[in-house]
């Protein structure tokens, strides 16, 4: 195990990491940039290390100042938490060059997981089904014709350099693809130097399922469920459960089946997460790969019991994971609410400011994850989470009644938050039904479905 | 400060005693000049290292004492009980700038390197580099944040410091109670000759 761990990250997972090390023994030193000097990581640390300005780009995007303040402090490894530096193969390669070890993938597995694309080709060869689409790129406007008819539409125009959404066109019709090729290859060329296509089958109120894994330096895999993360706004999940309510048991266990025997297949280490979208047959289509610790891991740790960060950090110090499929047990059902400084009633719209007062809530299988404490002031500089309130029960809507009571408990003022959005959706049809889409919220508005869960 | 307290009772009588002279020491000499310091920076927080020493001022929080210590409080020493001052008292946070110098600090985080070419007495400009961090392996200019003659370090070469943590004082040349304002005038400091005798003595710097 590591003897002394830098932690380069802010807010709850820098004090979530931070009781990891402190469970397993390992001295921690918490980095922080000028705008967190009061955070709660700060204040529970035996050490901390001013790295930068509040600018992230400075600070907790910085591989020298992060690394230097490794080697300062006499760190071994880091752990980069999540977003930042977290996959970042670059910067995972320059901390292996200093001689300490990157929680995390170590970089040839960051590498070779980099590209989407690639992974979805790599990963769909050891067995996972992926998005139909063109072979290729498009060649000219007869053979997007071709390959439109054989995938079928409505398809997905997707340039080929983009990313984020970035020049994409959903088609229904061989007229309308022909007329927005021609559009989508000229604003390609204008926004990013290459104008070649390719396309996509287009999926319709799909659902975010994703599988849980853990695969030691030796190979050694096991899958630790899935999480749902449907419930999102402009792609940023709000609510994350499991299991997932889109797929019955037989169907979650081959699929979280054929996900470790690829990922193992494929060479991955360390825990990872794989996210799939699931069309409203129940057809699995697997997306992308996370490298890293995710905001939502709670919901697994309340399902299997196993301490997802104490996984991490035993891998990447060469650890075998020490336990197998057969010992991975699952009971009842967890529910994760992302607690945000926003408000809901204005586009969610960001707040920071002075937490006034702060209650977290209790009680049995009542956990809160939070970096919040009466007198700390928010700083407006990243993003806005505030904590993560997890409930378990033995079944759904066990932990649906937990959460709501867990709600009416929790008490944050001063900022203006997300949890009248949470309570809106833990009392909405479709969500109580498991029926939400990835799209529902932005389709039918924040508002308006607040609203609709007002009136019952 | 429960953790403070504990490692106090622990240490030896004479070792306390020591101690506790030097805080007395301390909040004497420095801490006055620290409450002005912060007060006229828009800083949370000021921070000298003296020696093993080190003092820290750190504006209201409006939160609860008695957490967790920081990576330069490393050497388990007391460090001189920061002078807090009370929520809504404006104490250290309008008054004016410190009249005498201001401290130049760290650009980054790394290990501090002074320059063969300043020592104390040199007399630097504003943004003149005077010092150097190294960050893995690549040195990062210290800039002095005035006009003025190089004061007091501290810290000590090849120490590891972090981001803005200040490294060295510089002296102000008007208003200094060394200089005085009857030999120097009011007018722009930088302009004014300077003779050795003014500083004790010391060379005054090839700057």
């Amino acid at each position: 195990m590591f003897r002394k761990i830098l932690i380069a990250n802010r807010g709850e997972i820098a004090v979530r990491i931070l009781r990891a090390c402190r469970t397993l023994g390992v001295d921690a030193v918490v980095a922080y940039s000028e705008a967190d000097r009061d955070s709660l990581a700060v204040r529970l640390s035996d050490e901390a290390i001013c790295i930068g300005p509040a600018d992230a780009k400075r600070s907790y995007l910085s591989a020298s100042a992060v690394i230097s303040a490794a080697v300062v402090t006499g760190c071994d490894a880091i752990h980069p938490g999540y977003g930042f530096l977290s996959e970042d193969e670059n910067f995972a390669d320059v901390v292996r060059a200093h001689e300490m070890t990157f929680i995390g993938p170590p970089p040839q597995v960051l590498e070779r997981f980099a590209s989407k694309e690639a992974t979805r080709r790599l990963l769909g060869g050891y067995g996972l089904p992926t998005i139909p689409g063109s072979t290729g790129m498009i060649r000219d406007d007869l053979h997007g014709i071709e390959e439109a008819e054989r995938i079928g539409y409505p398809v997905l125009i997707k340039p080929s350099a983009g990313g984020g959404g970035k020049g994409m066109r959903m088609v229904r019709s061989q007229r309308e693809l022909e007329a927005a090729m021609r559009v989508c290859r000229s604003e390609a060329r204008a926004a990013f130097g290459d104008d070649s296509l390719y396309l996509e089958k287009w999926l319709e109120d799909t659902r975010h399922v994703e599988i849980q894994v853990a695969v030691d330096r030796f190979g050694h895999g096991v899958h630790l469920g899935e999480r749902d993360c449907s419930v999102q706004r402009r792609h940023q999940k709000i609510l994350e459960e499991g299991p997932t309510p889109a797929l019955s048991a037989a169907a979650r266990a081959d699929l979280a089946d054929r996900a470790i025997r690829a990922v193992v297949a494929a060479g991955y280490e360390n825990v990872g997460t794989l996210e799939f979208l699931i069309d409203g047959a129940g057809n699995a289509y697997f997306i992308e790969i996370n490298c890293r610790i995710q905001v939502e891991h709670p919901v697994t740790e309340m399902l299997t019991g196993i301490d997802m960060v104490e996984t991490q950090l035993r891998i990447a110090a060469g650890e075998p994971l020490g336990f197998s499929q057969a010992d991975v047990e699952f009971r009842g059902h967890a529910i994760e609410l992302r607690i945000n400084a926003e408000d809901a009633d204005h586009d969610f719209r960001p707040s920071a400011g002075l937490v006034e007062r702060y209650l977290a809530p209790g009680g049995p299988g009542v956990r809160m994850d939070s970096h919040l404490f009466a007198g700390y002031e928010v700083p407006p500089f990243y993003d806005s989470l505030l904590g993560k309130l997890i409930v378990w029960g033995r079944d759904r809507e066990a932990a649906i009644e937990r959460a709501r009571a867990a709600l009416d408990e929790l008490v944050i003022e001063g900022l203006v938050t997300n949890v009248a959005f949470h309570r809106a959706l833990l009392r909405n049809e479709t969500f109580l039904a498991g029926r939400m889409t990835t799209n529902l919220l932005d389709r039918v508005g924040s508002a308006a479905f607040v609203a609709a869960a007002e009136r019952r | 400060m429960g953790s403070r307290e504990r490692r106090d009772h622990d240490r030896a009588p004479a070792e306390r005693l020591a101690d506790h002279r030097e805080i007395g020491r301390l909040a004497d000499e420095l801490i006055p000049a620290l409450i002005a310091r912060l007060g006229a920076s828009g800083l949370g927080e000021v921070e000298v290292r003296e020696g093993d020493w080190k003092v820290r001022l750190r504006r209201p929080a409006d939160a609860a004492p008695g957490f967790g210590r920081r990576l330069t409080d490393r050497g388990g020493r007391p460090a001189g009980n920061p002078a807090r001052a009370m929520p809504g008292e404006p104490g250290a946070t309008t008054d004016g700038q410190d009249p005498y110098r201001a401290a130049a600090t760290s650009p980054a985080v790394g290990y501090y390197q002074p320059r063969s070419d300043v020592r104390p007495g040199s007399r630097v400009r504003h943004g003149d580099p005077i010092a150097t961090i190294d960050v893995l392996g690549i040195p990062q200019e210290v800039v002095s944040p005035t006009d003025g003659i190089v004061g007091a370090s501290m810290v000590e070469p090849g120490d590891a410091v972090e981001y803005g943590q200040p490294l060295l004082w510089v002296e102000l040349l008007s208003g200094s109670p060394v200089l005085g304002d009857g030999l120097l005038g009011d007018g722009p400091p930088a302009d004014r000759p300077l003779g050795a005798g003014l500083l004790g003595g010391r060379p005054l710097g090839e700057a």
